[in-house]
C-alpha cells in the first residue's frame, strides 16, 4: 500500500516538471549566468549591466541622459510612465463600469463581451489597431482632434515622438479594460444584495454606495487587477513591436523591446540577458505581492 | 411623488446611453478594420471609411493577396499557427491535468514548494528564458523548428494550466474522491472516471485560453522561428507593415485573418473565456 | 416618531410572470408590532420591501402617516430596515456602521460630527453595546452583530421599523433571549414595526397582530389568540400551532358526519350541499381517557417524548394518523390501544373546496359523538 502511494505522485508529475525544468527553470538560471558573462574578458563581470544601463542610443537606452519635456526618455521610464497612466485609468474606469453595468445598465452581458474582445485578439493586432486608429489618414482620433484645431494631435500620433507613447498607452486601455471589467464584475457578485439595499434605505446616493461600500468591499479584486496590470505594462512587447517598433526615434521603446533588439539586431546575447534580468527584477516586488495575496 | 421616479428614470436612461455609446466606440476599430479591408483604398483616403460603402465596390482582393501572394504568405502562417497552437495545447493540458490531480489529492513532500515554484514561473517575464534556450536549441538543432517552439510553449502552458486546474479541482467535493478511495479505486481510475468528467468546463476553459495564448504569441515566434516556411501568422502579419508606406487594405485584411481564429473560439466558447479570466479576481 | 400608522391598499407586485403580492390590503396602527407570517414564497418579504421602497408596486398604494409614499425613494420615507444577514459593512467598525445612515444625510440634516457621535452613543447604550463600538463585524458574535444592526436601524429615529427575519441567523438559545428583548424595546419606543418571519412560534410571541400570508395574499389578520383559536381558513389553522392541527376527512350523509374512527350527528340544514367535510382538532385539545368516556379509539403508532410534553401518534383508522399532545406522563408504546376524548368546543370544520372555516358548525359540534 505505502509503496504504491509513493510511486503515484512521481508518475503524475514527471512529464510536467521535466518540461518545466528544461524549458523554464534551467533557462532562467542560465540567463542570470549569461548576463554576467563578459565577452571581452572571457569571464564574469558587471560589464553588460553597465553598458546596458548607461547606453545612450535612443533605441537602446533605459534611462535618458537628460529628461526633456517629451519622449524619448528611455525604455525604463517609458514602462513606468505606462504604468503610471494605464493602471489608474484601467482600474477606475473598470470599477465604475462594472458598478454601472451591474446595477443600472440593460444588456450588460453584451457590453462585457465587447469590452473583453481586447484581450482575446493577439496583442500584435492590438498594436496595429492602435497604429490604425491614430493614423491621420485612416484613423479616427486625428480627425476628431482636427476639429479642435490642435495641430499636433491631428497628425499621425505614432509618427511624432512627443505623443507616440501616449497613443500606445491610450490604445492599451482599449485592449486591457475588458480584463478589469471582467474581474470586477465577478467580484461584485460576491457583494451581498442586502448591503446595497440597506444603503438605499438609509438614503445613500449612488456615489455613496459606490465609494463607501462597493469599492472597499472590492479591495482584494482591486489589488489583483492593479498587480496584473502593472505586470502586463512592464512586460509589454507585442503591442509596441507591431505598431511603432520602438520609434520614432526611440520614443516608444520598452524594456522587452530593448531586450529583443540586443538579441535579434545587435546579436549581443549577453547584454540581452542582462536586460531580461533587469526586467525581471523590476517585476519582482509585484510578483511578491501576488504570492502574498494568493497565500491569504 | 411621480417626480422622483421620473428623475430616476432619466438617470438610468442617461447612464445606459453613455455606456452603450462607449460600447459602440469600443467596437469601432473592428468596424474600421473590416471596412478598410474590403473597400478600395483610394476611396478610404479620399472619403474615409466611416460610411456605408456601395456593395459593388467591396472586394476580397486584400484577403486573397495577403493569403496567396508569396511575399506575404499568410496561408503558410495560418497553417503553422494551427499546428503550433494545437500541439502546444494538447501536450501541456494533459500533463497539467495530471499534475493538478497530484497537487489536489495526493500528499508528498515538497508539495508546497513545487506549487510555489509553479506560481513564480507564471509571473516571470517570457524574456528571461530566451538566451540560454537559443544556445541550447542551436546545439540540439531545434532552432527554427516547430517542435522546438512547441516544447517551449508547452512548458509555460503546463505551469499556468496546472495552477488553473488545481483551483478548479478544489471545487469538486472531496467526499466524491474519498468515497472512491474507500471503494478501492486507484488514482488513475479516480482521475479518469471522476475528476476529469467533473472538470470538463475547467478543462475547456484552460484549453481555449492556452490555445489563444499560443496563437497570439509574437515574441517567441520572432525569437525562435526565422524561416518563411516555419513562421507563424502573427509574424507574417507584422511583416505586412512596410517601413515607409502602409497598405492599409492589406494590413487590415491581414489583421482580420490573424484574429479570425481567436474570435471564432471566443464566440463559440465565450462563457469559458470570461469565467477563466474572472477566476483571477474572486477568492477561491 | 411615535405611533405612525401604515396602510397598504390594493398592492400588487409582479416579477416577470409570477405574482408575488396580489391586491394586498393592510392597515397597521401606530406603535403596533405587526408580523407578516407565512411560508417561503408567500410574498411577505416582497410586501416588506414595497413598504421600504426597495420595490415599486405595479398597482396599489402605500401610505405612511397618511402620506402617499408609494413612489418615494427608500431614504425619503423615514423607515429603517433590519436584514436577515444584518448587512453590516465588514470594512467599517461597529461605530461607523451605526453612524453610516447619519453620515450619509449629514449635510441634509445639518448634523455635526459631534451630533452624530452623540446619537450613536445614545443608541448604543440603549442596546448595551457601547463597549463594542471599536470592533469590526467579524470580531463580534452573532448576537452582538444583531444588536449593531438594530442600533443602526434606530439611530435615524425612524417612523417605521421593518424587519426581515432578523433572528433566523441566531443560535436557538440566543434567539429566545433576543426575542424577548426586542419585544420590550419595541414597546418602550413605540415605533410601528412590520416584522417578517416564517416561524409561527416567533410570530405568536412577538406580535400585537399577525397577518398570515399565502401565495401573495393575506389569509387572515388577527391577534395571536384570534388566529390560534379562531382560524378562518384551513391554511391558518394548520400553519399555526405546533404540532399542526389534525385534519380528518369526513363523509357527509343525511344528518351524519362519518369520520375515520368516529361519527357525529349534525342538523341537516347546516350540511347543505356538502358531500365531504374536514374536521380540525388541535393535538392539545385531545385527551387520553378511559373507554367509557372516550370519543375515539385507536392504536399507538409511535410516542415522541419531548421532555415537558409527549406527542402520541395514534392510528384511528387504517390510514388516518392523528397526533395527541399531553403533558401528563405517559407509559405507552407502539401497538397499545388508547381511548381519546376530544374537546369539541375547540374543534373546527372546514369546507373541503374552499378551505374556509364553516363557522356556524362549531357550536353544533359540541353535541354528542359516538364511535
Amino acid at each position: 500500500m505505502k509503496l504504491g502511494k509513493k510511486v503515484k505522485p512521481i508518475t503524475f508529475l514527471l512529464l510536467p516538471f521535466t518540461l518545466i525544468s528544461i524549458f523554464v527553470l534551467y533557462p532562467i538560471v542560465a540567463t542570470v549566468f549569461y548576463s554576467f558573462y563578459d565577452k571581452g574578458l572571457g569571464s564574469f563581470s558587471l560589464r553588460n549591466y553597465i553598458d546596458v544601463v548607461f547606453a545612450t542610443s535612443p533605441l537602446n537606452m533605459l534611462i535618458a541622459r537628460t529628461l526633456h519635456s517629451s519622449p524619448p526618455w528611455g525604455a525604463l521610464i517609458h514602462n513606468l510612465v505606462w504604468v503610471a497612466l494605464h493602471v489608474p485609468l484601467v482600474t477606475f474606469l473598470g470599477l465604475i463600469l462594472a458598478f454601472l453595468l451591474k446595477y443600472y445598465v440593460k444588456g450588460s452581458i453584451v457590453i462585457k463581451a465587447v469590452l473583453f474582445l481586447g484581450i482575446v485578439i493577439p496583442p500584435a493586432v492590438g498594436g496595429l489597431v492602435i497604429r490604425f486608429m491614430f493614423d491621420e489618414i485612416v484613423g479616427i482620433f486625428p480627425r476628431l482632434f482636427s476639429y479642435t484645431g490642435i495641430e499636433l494631435l491631428s497628425k499621425t500620433w505614432t509618427s511624432y515622438p512627443q505623443i507616440a507613447l501616449f497613443a500606445l498607452i491610450l490604445g492599451s486601455v482599449w485592449i486591457w479594460l475588458g480584463f478589469a471589467v471582467t474581474v470586477f464584475s465577478a467580484a461584485l457578485e460576491t457583494v451581498p444584495k442586502s448591503h446595497i439595499d440597506a444603503a438605499r434605505v438609509f438614503g445613500a446616493s449612488m456615489w455613496h454606495i459606490f465609494s463607501k461600500i462597493v469599492v472597499p468591499e472590492l479591495k482584494p479584486a482591486i489589488t489583483i487587477v492593479v498587480v496584473m496590470t502593472v505586470l502586463w505594462d512592464l512586460k509589454i512587447f507585442d503591442v509596441v513591436y507591431a505598431s511603432t517598433g520602438g520609434g520614432p526615434g526611440g520614443s516608444t521603446t520598452v524594456l522587452a523591446l530593448v531586450m529583443y533588439n540586443y538579441f535579434a539586431r545587435a546579436l549581443d546575447y549577453y547584454k540581452s540577458a542582462a536586460v531580461a534580468v533587469i526586467l525581471t527584477l523590476i517585476t519582482v516586488p509585484f510578483i511578491v505581492l501576488v504570492l502574498r495575496w494568493l497565500k491569504e | 411623488m411621480i417626480k422622483t421616479t421620473t428623475k430616476k428614470l432619466i438617470k438610468t436612461i442617461l447612464i445606459n446611453a453613455v455606456i452603450w455609446a462607449l460600447a459602440l466606440l469600443w467596437v469601432l476599430p473592428f468596424i474600421g478594420l473590416a471596412l478598410v479591408s474590403l473597400m478600395p483604398y483610394r476611396g478610404v483616403i479620399v472619403r474615409g471609411w466611416l460610411r456605408l460603402p456601395s456593395l459593388d465596390s467591396l472586394s476580397f482582393k486584400n484577403f486573397i493577396e495577403a493569403l496567396a501572394n508569396p511575399l506575404y504568405d499568410m496561408a503558410t502562417g495560418y497553417r503553422n499557427s494551427v499546428i503550433v497552437a494545437s500541439a502546444s495545447t494538447i501536450l501541456p493540458l494533459i500533463s497539467a491535468a495530471l499534475a493538478a490531480y497530484a497537487f489536489t489529492y495526493l500528499d508528498f513532500r515538497l508539495k508546497a514548494m513545487l506549487f510555489g515554484l509553479i506560481i513564480v514561473i507564471m509571473m516571470v517575464p517570457q524574456q528571461l528564458v530566451v538566451v540560454p534556450l537559443f544556445f541550447l536549441y542551436n546545439y540540439l538543432r531545434l532552432y527554427n523548428t516547430i517542435p522546438g517552439i512547441v516544447l517551449l510553449h508547452s512548458a509555460w502552458g503546463v505551469a499556468w494550466s496546472t495552477f488553473f486546474l488545481r483551483n478548479y479541482f478544489k471545487f469538486i467535493p472531496k467526499s466524491l474522491v474519498d468515497a472512491a478511495r474507500v471503494f478501492g479505486a486507484s488514482d488513475f481510475q479516480i482521475f479518469r472516471k471522476i475528476v476529469m468528467p467533473l472538470s470538463i468546463p475547467g478543462i475547456i476553459a484552460a484549453t481555449v485560453l492556452q490555445f489563444t495564448w499560443v496563437w497570439n504569441d509574437l515574441f517567441y515566434a520572432l525569437t525562435f522561428l526565422v524561416s518563411k516556411e516555419n513562421q507563424v501568422l502573427t509574424q507574417k502579419l507584422v511583416m505586412l507593415k512596410g517601413e515607409y508606406h502602409i497598405d492599409w487594405g492589406l494590413l487590415t485584411a491581414g489583421s482580420i485573418i490573424t484574429m479570425s481564429m481567436p474570435l471564432i473560439l471566443y464566440i463559440a466558447f465565450n462563457k469559458y473565456f470570461m469565467r477563466g479570466v474572472a477566476g483571477w479576481g474572486v477568492r477561491r | 416618531m411615535r405611533g405612525t400608522p401604515v396602510k397598504l391598499e390594493g398592492v400588487t407586485k409582479r416579477f416577470r410572470n409570477v405574482v408575488a403580492v396580489c391586491n394586498l390590503k393592510l392597515e397597521i396602527s401606530g406603535g403596533e408590532l405587526l408580523v407578516l407570517l407565512g411560508p417561503s414564497g408567500c410574498g411577505k418579504t416582497t410586501t416588506l420591501r414595497v413598504v421600504a421602497g426597495l420595490e415599486i408596486p405595479d398597482e396599489g398604494r402605500v401610505y405612511i402617516d397618511n402620506t402617499d409614499v408609494t413612489y418615494l425613494e427608500p431614504g425619503e420615507r423615514g423607515v429603517a430596515m433590519v436584514f436577515q444577514d444584518y448587512a453590516l459593512y465588514p470594512h467599517m467598525t461597529a461605530f461607523d456602521n451605526i453612524a453610516f445612515p447619519l453620515k450619509v444625510r449629514a449635510k441634509r440634516l445639518r448634523l455635526s460630527k459631534r451630533d452624530i457621535e452623540e446619537r450613536v452613543l445614545r443608541v448604543a447604550k440603549m442596546l448595551g453595546i457601547e463597549s463594542l463600538l471599536d470592533r469590526k463585524p467579524t470580531q463580534l458574535s452573532g448576537g452582538q452583530q444583531q444588536r449593531v444592526a438594530l442600533a443602526r436601524a434606530l439611530v435615524t429615529e425612524p417612523r417605521v421599523w421593518l424587519m426581515d427575519e432578523p433572528l433566523s441567523n441566531l443560535d436557538a438559545l440566543i434567539r429566545l433571549q433576543v426575542r424577548a428583548e426586542l419585544k420590550k424595546l419595541q414597546k418602550d419606543l413605540g415605533i410601528t414595526t412590520i416584522y417578517v418571519t416564517h416561524d409561527q412560534v416567533e410570530a405568536l410571541s412577538l406580535a400585537d397582530r399577525v397577518a398570515v400570508m399565502n401565495a401573495g395574499r393575506i389569509v387572515q389578520v388577527g391577534t395571536p389568540r384570534e388566529v390560534y383559536e379562531n382560524p378562518q381558513h384551513i391554511f391558518v389553522a394548520t400553519f399555526i400551532g405546533a404540532p399542526p392541527m389534525n385534519i380528518v376527512k369526513c363523509k357527509v350523509s343525511n344528518n351524519l358526519i362519518e369520520c375515520p374512527g368516529f361519527v357525529k350527528r349534525i342538523p341537516g340544514e347546516k350540511l347543505q350541499g356538502l358531500n365531504t367535510i374536514h374536521i380540525g382538532i388541535r393535538p392539545e385539545h385531545i385527551e387520553l381517557t378511559r373507554r367509557e368516556e372516550s370519543d375515539i379509539e385507536g392504536v399507538v403508532y409511535v410516542v415522541e417524548p419531548l421532555g415537558a410534553e409527549y406527542i402520541i401518534n395514534v392510528l384511528i383508522d387504517k390510514d388516518t394518523l392523528i397526533k395527541v399532545k399531553t403533558i401528563r406522563e405517559v407509559q405507552l408504546s407502539t401497538g397499545d390501544k388508547v381511548y381519546l376524548r376530544v374537546d369539541w368546543k375547540k374543534a373546527v370544520a372546514f369546507d373541503p373546496a374552499t378551505g374556509q372555516t364553516l363557522a356556524d358548525l362549531l357550536p353544533t359540534l359540541k353535541g354528542e359523538g359516538s364511535r
